[in-house]
């Protein structure tokens, strides 16, 4: 298991494993720490893939309930953090399949939340397509951007969090680009 | 287009494609907490949910006009004295955990479709706020009739025996047809209040742990 020290208040600092531990045992002040240090990155996370602030809000919910269910069964073999973004995108993804069953366009899911507004000097039609692309994506695809290129993972991290290997990781992102440039080739032509 | 372009566009895209807003860590953590450490003494006090007790009223006045619109409020708050049916036995027992379903009586086949009921009827529920607000509840509206048909056929059956399993349909009833309504009013004060009944009855929780309980049977 590794040694992380976890970012607490500087009374809590402990190391991962103990924290855990604490956890596993019922105590409630280490399950908030736990907590507090994991959950903005889930959050986002969740929110990326869902693009909805309820819905970010629910699966957020939901990754610690089964997190704090299931500790006493991790392991240590990778990072607590990668398990934890492991469990987010699997509750994720379960729930806005069935999510989707109800809807009668999975692209909708882009019109929940608007875009942002941040001005960088980009063409807002070029944006809006970027955007409705990446939304567009197989879930597979728009997984590994929204990681990769939008969070900032690393490969390595992303395949953790997949259960794939790297190699697979580094595919998929290649194919996930090919399929966004294509998408925005009438707008802004290869040259 | 050339690769600096697509990076550009691509950076932009992290600032832009569904831009994060600050999480609202105090209120998932209630949530969470109240989930995972029920009836546990130790640590930190369960969470309450301060907001509803002081805008008790309002909560109860949302109960009762979801009672009257489908004519079942009296029925609902005299057979279920010893159930979190009524709003202000909820409002005091906030931080109870949510009563258990006792499934061992219940024939297999009726396990398997009240699971899977309570299954799709939590993705509805969850999924609801956000369509409504994007303006495209149809088939969401159109499902949860189905689903409404389901509760009922269910009321009927075995599934029903047990107390709590029964509550919580006669409260999925109420919440259901309320969705229905939507059909014919949209507006914010329609969905304002499905979410009040959701909350004052601890319906999300009280599925997750039916759901729970089956799947553990």
């Amino acid at each position: 298991m590794t040694n992380t020290v976890v970012a607490l208040q500087p009374k809590y600092r402990v190391t991962e494993p103990d924290l855990i531990a604490r956890v596993v045992s019922g105590d409630r002040i280490a399950a908030r720490d736990l907590y507090d240090a994991h959950a903005p990155r889930v959050y986002r996370l969740a929110f990326r893939l869902t693009g909805d602030a309820h819905l970010a809000r629910e699966f957020t919910q939901d990754t610690f309930v089964r997190a704090f269910g299931q500790l006493a069964r991790f392991r240590g073999d990778s990072a607590l953090s990668t398990w934890l973004h492991r469990i987010t995108v699997t509750v994720v993804a379960n729930a806005m399949r069935k999510v989707k069953r109800f809807r009668e366009r999975e692209t909708d899911l882009e019109d929940v939340h608007p875009i942002g507004s941040e001005a960088s000097g980009v063409d807002p039609v070029l944006r809006e397509r970027l955007n409705r692309a990446i939304s567009a994506l197989p879930e597979i695809y728009r997984t590994t951007v929204i990681m990769h290129d939008l969070e900032g993972y690393t490969h390595t991290e992303i395949a953790e969090v997949l259960g794939v290997a790297e190699g697979t990781c580094k595919s998929r992102l290649s194919m996930a680009r090919a399929q966004l440039r294509a998408a925005l080739a009438d707008l802004a032509p290869e040259s | 287009m050339t690769d600096d372009r697509f990076d550009e566009l691509m950076k932009d895209a992290a600032a832009t494609y569904r831009r994060p807003i600050e999480p609202p860590l105090e209120e998932m953590w209630k949530e969470i907490e109240s989930r995972s450490f029920q009836g546990e003494g130790k640590g930190v006090r369960p969470a309450g949910r301060q907001g509803l007790l002081s805008i008790t009223w309002v909560r109860v006045a949302a109960t009762l006009v979801l009672g009257v619109a489908i004519g079942r409020a009296s029925v609902l708050f005299n057979q279920k004295s010893s159930e979190p049916a009524s709003s202000v036995a909820v409002e005091t027992q906030e931080t109870q955990p949510a009563p258990r379903v006792e499934t061992a009586s219940m024939p297999a086949p009726y396990q398997d479709a009240t699971n899977k009921y309570l299954d799709q009827t939590t993705a509805l529920l969850i999924a609801l706020p956000s369509e409504v607000r994007a303006g495209r509840s149809t088939r969401f509206v159109e499902r949860a009739g189905e689903l409404l048909t389901t509760t009922r056929m269910l009321l009927d059956s075995p599934a029903a025996q047990d107390q709590s399993m029964r509550a919580l349909l006669e409260d999925l009833e109420l919440v259901l047809a309320q969705v229905v309504r939507l059909q014919n009013d949209r507006s914010r004060a329609g969905l304002d209040f499905i979410n009040q009944a959701l909350r004052q009855r601890d319906v999300i929780p009280r599925l997750r742990t039916a759901v729970a309980d089956i799947s553990a049977n």
